[in-house]
């Protein structure tokens, strides 16, 4: 009897607690996150957060954003899903079960795949991390794609490298899903436009502890062009390896991997002479880049990649959609995001995204890099 | 013939690297019958102990290894007094789940304190060196020298010396051991440091052809893992012939075959062996 009270209190307790929780919650919008923070990748989903977080601060420092009359923040749930597709879909699940997220930013392509089964039913946006054309290609209405999509790099990596460096390409790249869909695509470009792959051999950067063997097999292919990528630091270890191996060709680099942050791995620009890459936010010259870099620099003594960028002004887009609409409805949200983008302040869209395709893309000029004497330097796309 | 002669050189890191993980694994299951999943925690806590002490605190290379292999000794004793001692008449399952635990809390600590970064640690061995074609960096040079080096020294300590005697004598029998008087605690923390040291000096040794970050471990205790299995659980020969099965395997599989197949051809060894030798390659010689 007295345990069975006890318990009927505890209980009384705990619905209380729940109803006052949600008392405090009225003035508080939640955004999710589900991604890696834990494991080989673990660095990639904290980079992706840490542009969140940055943005999540920089509303919740002024006060936040106006909801129909009622000042609110921005409080970011964030999940680790170790990379796994199934494992994103149940974060998902939960996050909003539990939180009632209007909007869950993913930054991988399996996860992304995994959550658009859903996210229509269930009600939430999916804000896409990931440069896969397809994401966008296969119509959800509540996807939003933030970075562009990769079709537009490999036409013109394969159009520069075979009019500067030559025409056999040798294949490095890697085994992930995203890796494999690149390369899949290079491959196509590559012989479409009269050159030859010589040698294939895509390397596992969760199973292999060294890619000595795997760099010589491309190099004994003897390719004017090699193509590798992958997590930046891992890439910077295979063109290291294909360098020390005597390999004089030029590097055609995957858009995962950012150039200046390779360059750290492989031995500095150096050793890197001919390479063809996305151009990292460190060569932009744009103020509002620069005002970006110096705040993230103060914040988290590094400089920061893209996705810390790019998910930065994706966040304040999306708060600036549901400041405008005076709504959490991710349908809503979705409608105004293009238009937020344009009236959102400056320095709050480092790369200058203006517009957003039907399908839910961002639309982002997309520029080209090759380190020559040197240095980064960046080249129009023809 | 240049490309045959690289892959035995990709074969002997690959192989000493492994090889020098499987002597921890297999030395502490032979003695102590606990498969330490923890072990390639211990390698990466290594890898970190020594990138702290040449990186941050501005010591030789050398000294950083000694230093590194002293605290993941400690930190291996550590682990036996205050998890496995404590669990030697429980089942054997919870020594498997204290391994476990002790693995994902090493990695969350690594990961609190150094963040998820990849790093890198240069040696002050970058040279290459070119023998006409036939490419041997330095670094992978002292790899190879540094692991037959250890494994020397270790047989040594093991077969010349009366401490060394009485690790061997717990590994062929327990309760003979206990009869002539051997301390199976201080045993046990012999053994634990041994083991805690060889991985953080293969940690310490790969490191500058590699990157270090929290994870790193996973990969070399998989592979060393299946080593011992090969090897034939608890012997010392058996990692080391395991070891370089396994590389030279990788090298000339990767390389001649596909590198996407390279497993199926260090799985499909390990097959092929246990279907011949149940117990292992050398099963009976340490036991």
């Amino acid at each position: 009897m007295k345990i069975a009270k006890k318990l009927g209190l505890a209980v009384a307790a705990a619905t209380l607690g729940i109803s006052l929780n949600a008392g405090a919650l009225a003035g508080e919008v939640k955004i999710g996150f589900t991604g890696p923070l834990s494991g080989g990748a673990a660095l990639y989903g904290e980079n992706t957060l840490s542009g969140l977080r940055m943005a999540a601060e920089e509303i919740n420092a002024g006060g936040g954003f106006d909801l129909n009359g009622e000042p609110t923040t921005i409080e970011l749930v964030s999940l680790d899903d170790r990379y796994s597709p199934a494992q994103a879909a149940t974060n998902a699940k939960r996050l909003k079960q539990e939180s009632n997220v209007p909007a869950v930013f993913v930054p991988h392509s399996g996860g992304i795949f995994a959550l658009q089964d859903f996210n229509e039913k269930d009600n939430f946006l999916v804000m896409a991390y990931s440069s896969v054309p397809s994401i966008t290609e296969k119509g959800n209405g509540l996807t939003l794609r933030i970075p562009p999509t990769f079709d537009g790099y490999v036409r013109a990596f394969t159009a520069y490298a075979q009019e500067n460096f030559g025409t056999t390409l040798g294949m490095g790249g890697a085994t992930h899903e995203y890796a494999k869909i690149w390369a899949t695509m290079v491959e196509q470009e590559w012989t479409g436009k009269g050159g030859k792959v010589v040698a294939n051999n895509p390397m596992d950067y969760n199973k292999s502890a060294d890619f000595f063997t795997g760099v010589s097999r491309i190099i004994a292919g003897n390719p004017d062009v090699m193509f590798v990528g992958g997590a930046s630091e891992p890439t910077g270890l295979v063109i290291q390896q294909a360098r020390q191996m005597g390999f004089q060709g030029a590097f055609m680099i995957m858009d995962q991997a950012k150039i200046d942050e390779v360059a750290e791995v492989a031995g500095g620009l150096e050793m890197m002479e001919g390479s063809i890459g996305v151009v990292p936010l460190s060569v932009y010259e744009t103020e509002t880049a620069k005002s970006f870099i110096q705040r993230y620099k103060a914040r988290y003594g590094k400089t920061p990649g893209s996705e810390a960028a790019y998910n930065y002004l994706a966040l304040h887009a999306l708060v600036e959609a549901m400041d405008a609409t005076e709504s959490t409805d991710p349908k809503v949200i979705r409608g105004a995001v293009a238009d937020a983008l344009k009236t959102m302040d400056a320095s709050k869209n480092p790369y200058q995204v203006t517009a957003v395709t039907a399908d839910g893309g961002f639309v982002t000029q997309t520029t080209l890099a090759v380190v020559k004497d040197g240095k980064i330097v960046r080249e129009a796309i023809k | 013939m240049n490309l045959f002669f690289q892959q035995i050189i990709n074969g002997l890191t690959l192989g000493s690297i492994y090889g020098l993980v499987a002597l921890g694994l297999t030395l502490v299951y032979g003695i102590l019958h606990i498969p330490n999943f923890a072990h390639g925690a211990l390698y990466m806590v290594g890898a970190f102990m020594s990138y702290f002490f040449m990186v941050d605190l501005g010591v030789h290379y050398w000294l950083a290894m000694a230093g590194s292999a002293a605290v993941v000794a400690i930190l291996g004793v550590l682990c036996e007094r205050l998890v496995f001692h404590p669990l030697r008449h429980s089942p054997p399952i919870h020594d498997k789940i204290a391994a476990i635990g002790i693995l994902l809390f090493l990695e969350a600590l690594v990961q609190m304190f150094w963040g998820s970064d990849f790093r890198r640690m240069s040696s002050p061995f970058t040279g290459i060196m070119n023998f006409d074609g036939l490419i041997i960096p330095e670094q992978r040079l002292l790899i190879i020298a540094g692991a037959f080096t250890l494994v020397f020294a270790l047989q040594m300590f093991l077969r010349k010396t009366m401490t060394g005697a009485t690790i061997i004598a717990m590994a062929q029998s327990r309760e003979g051991a206990f009869l002539v008087g051997i301390d199976a605690n201080r045993v046990a923390m012999m053994t634990f440091a041994i083991s805690g040291a060889l991985a953080a000096i293969a940690a310490t040794l790969y490191a500058p052809i590699n990157l270090v970050y929290p994870a790193m471990g996973h990969l070399v205790i998989m592979k060393a893992f299946v080593i011992i299995i090969l090897g034939g659980m608890g012997s010392i020969p058996g990692a080391i012939a395991g070891g370089m099965i396994i590389g030279f395997a990788e090298a000339f599989g990767g390389f001649y075959i596909s590198t996407a197949y390279k497993d199926i051809i260090a799985f499909g060894l390990l097959v092929l062996i246990l279907s011949v030798r149940p117990q292992g390659l050398f099963a009976k010689g340490a036991h």
